[in-house]
């Protein structure tokens, strides 16, 4: 019954140990809180020989084991540490430093070199960009103003197209009205010249038949034979 | 030029004339039935008519020449009618006397004129042109109304004249 109320209590101790060698001592010795109370007590075990009675003294006695928590935990200097960890520390530190300061320090370098070298790219393209907007822009903006300047004098030349336009138009029209005018005043005249000739020649045969009726009742014989008696006289030359 | 067919039958006519005797007059005779039938186309038509029998065409021309020409100007028209050949007559006798005249060495000159000349006014005439063109003429009176006054004397391709119609057609011609 004993044994087993000790078995018991050993193990939450044991687990308390476990726990403790796992959690890690704060020492840098390496040796773990758990693993050095375990030394301890199995040096006090080794020192009475029976383990009920070491079980039962750490029952009663609380202090023991935290005299054994205290001397494990305390590690002997809590600055400097053990010289074969110095030794291994600084070794493995030299050979970390000697391989970052060959291999991961230029990889390192090198790759913020590119890092740099790209943001740098990066920002000439942007620049490069900015730039060629700017350049876009400005000849969007340049063409934009010609377009304006073109629809502009393409505006002023159909208004001066249209008033040339308009102006033949109205020179054309004055011109026909004056050849309408001149053609009606040559046309009246022409037919005011007809009218009067026609008349003219109607007076003139009216005139002439009553001429032509009146000589033929004169022209009797006597007239008749001296008129041809002056024919013969003309022809010979001798009417003076 | 003549034509050859009006040539040959006014050399004919003549030939009969100068063998019959005078010639003139026979030729004075032609030429006034010629104006005659220039001047009245019924006349013309009538004998150029083939639809009438010869004999009555005949007839007519011995009605119109019988009593006032001689026998011999008489058949010789009877002749040309009767050759068919009325249309042509004028130009005949034209050419009878152009060819009569030219054996007197004369030259025709057809004078037209609202009245007969007598036979003094045409010697004075044919004289009066002697005297201006230096040819010999024989007058021929073509009795023209249209001329109303005066004379119009044609010789060759020369014309004269001194009607009262040119007087009136000058006048016209100043009206217009």
């Amino acid at each position: 019954m004993t044994n087993r109320r000790n078995r018991l209590l050993a193990a939450p101790l044991l687990a308390l140990l476990a726990l403790l060698a796992f959690a890690g001592p704060a020492a840098a010795s390496g040796e773990s809180v758990g693993s050095c109370i375990a030394e301890k007590l199995e040096e006090l075990i080794e020192e009475s020989g029976d383990l009920d009675e070491v079980l039962h003294e750490l029952h009663v006695d609380t202090s023991i084991g935290d005299h054994f928590e205290k001397k494990c935990i305390e590690a002997p200097s809590p600055i400097l540490p053990e010289t074969n960890e110095i030794i291994w520390g600084g070794a493995a530190f030299l050979i970390l430093f000697v391989l970052m300061v060959k291999k991961g320090f230029p990889a390192v370098k090198g790759a913020m070199d590119a890092r740099a070298e790209k943001i740098r790219s990066d920002l000439d393209a942007a620049e490069q960009a900015r730039v060629d907007a700017q350049s876009v822009q400005s000849d969007y903006e340049a063409r934009l103003a010609d377009a304006k300047t073109e629809a502009s004098r393409l505006i002023d030349e159909g208004r001066a197209d249209a008033d040339q336009v308009r102006t033949g138009l109205i020179t054309q029209a004055e011109a026909d009205a004056a050849g309408i005018r001149e053609r009606a005043a040559s046309e009246s005249a022409a037919a005011k010249a007809q009218a009067i000739a026609d008349l003219r020649s109607e007076v003139a045969g009216i005139a002439l038949g009553a001429a032509e009726r009146v000589v033929q009742a004169s022209l009797d014989a006597e007239v008749q034979g001296r008129l041809i008696d002056a024919y013969i006289d003309e022809v010979a030359g001798t009417d003076g | 030029m003549a034509d050859p067919r009006v040539a040959g039958y006014a050399e004919a006519l003549f030939a009969v004339a100068a063998a019959e005797g005078d010639p003139s007059v026979v030729e004075d005779e032609l030429f006034r039935f010629a104006q005659a039938l220039r001047s009245d186309d019924s006349l013309g038509s009538t004998l150029a008519d083939t639809g009438l029998p010869l004999a009555r065409r005949l007839q007519v021309i011995e009605d119109l020449l019988g009593s006032r020409a001689s026998a011999v100007s008489t058949a010789l028209v009877s002749m040309v009618v009767g050759a068919g050949r009325t249309a042509e007559l004028p130009a005949i006798v034209d050419a009878m006397v152009e060819r009569g005249a030219a054996s007197r060495n004369k030259t025709v000159a057809t004078v037209r004129s609202a009245v007969d000349l007598t036979a003094d006014q045409s010697e004075r005439l044919a004289a009066a042109i002697n005297t201006r063109t230096g040819r010999d003429v024989e007058v021929r009176v073509v009795i023209d109304p249209s001329v109303l006054g005066g004379v119009v004397t044609e010789i060759g391709d020369d014309i004269i004249d001194g009607s009262v119609r040119r007087r009136l057609n000058q006048l016209r011609e100043s009206f217009r």
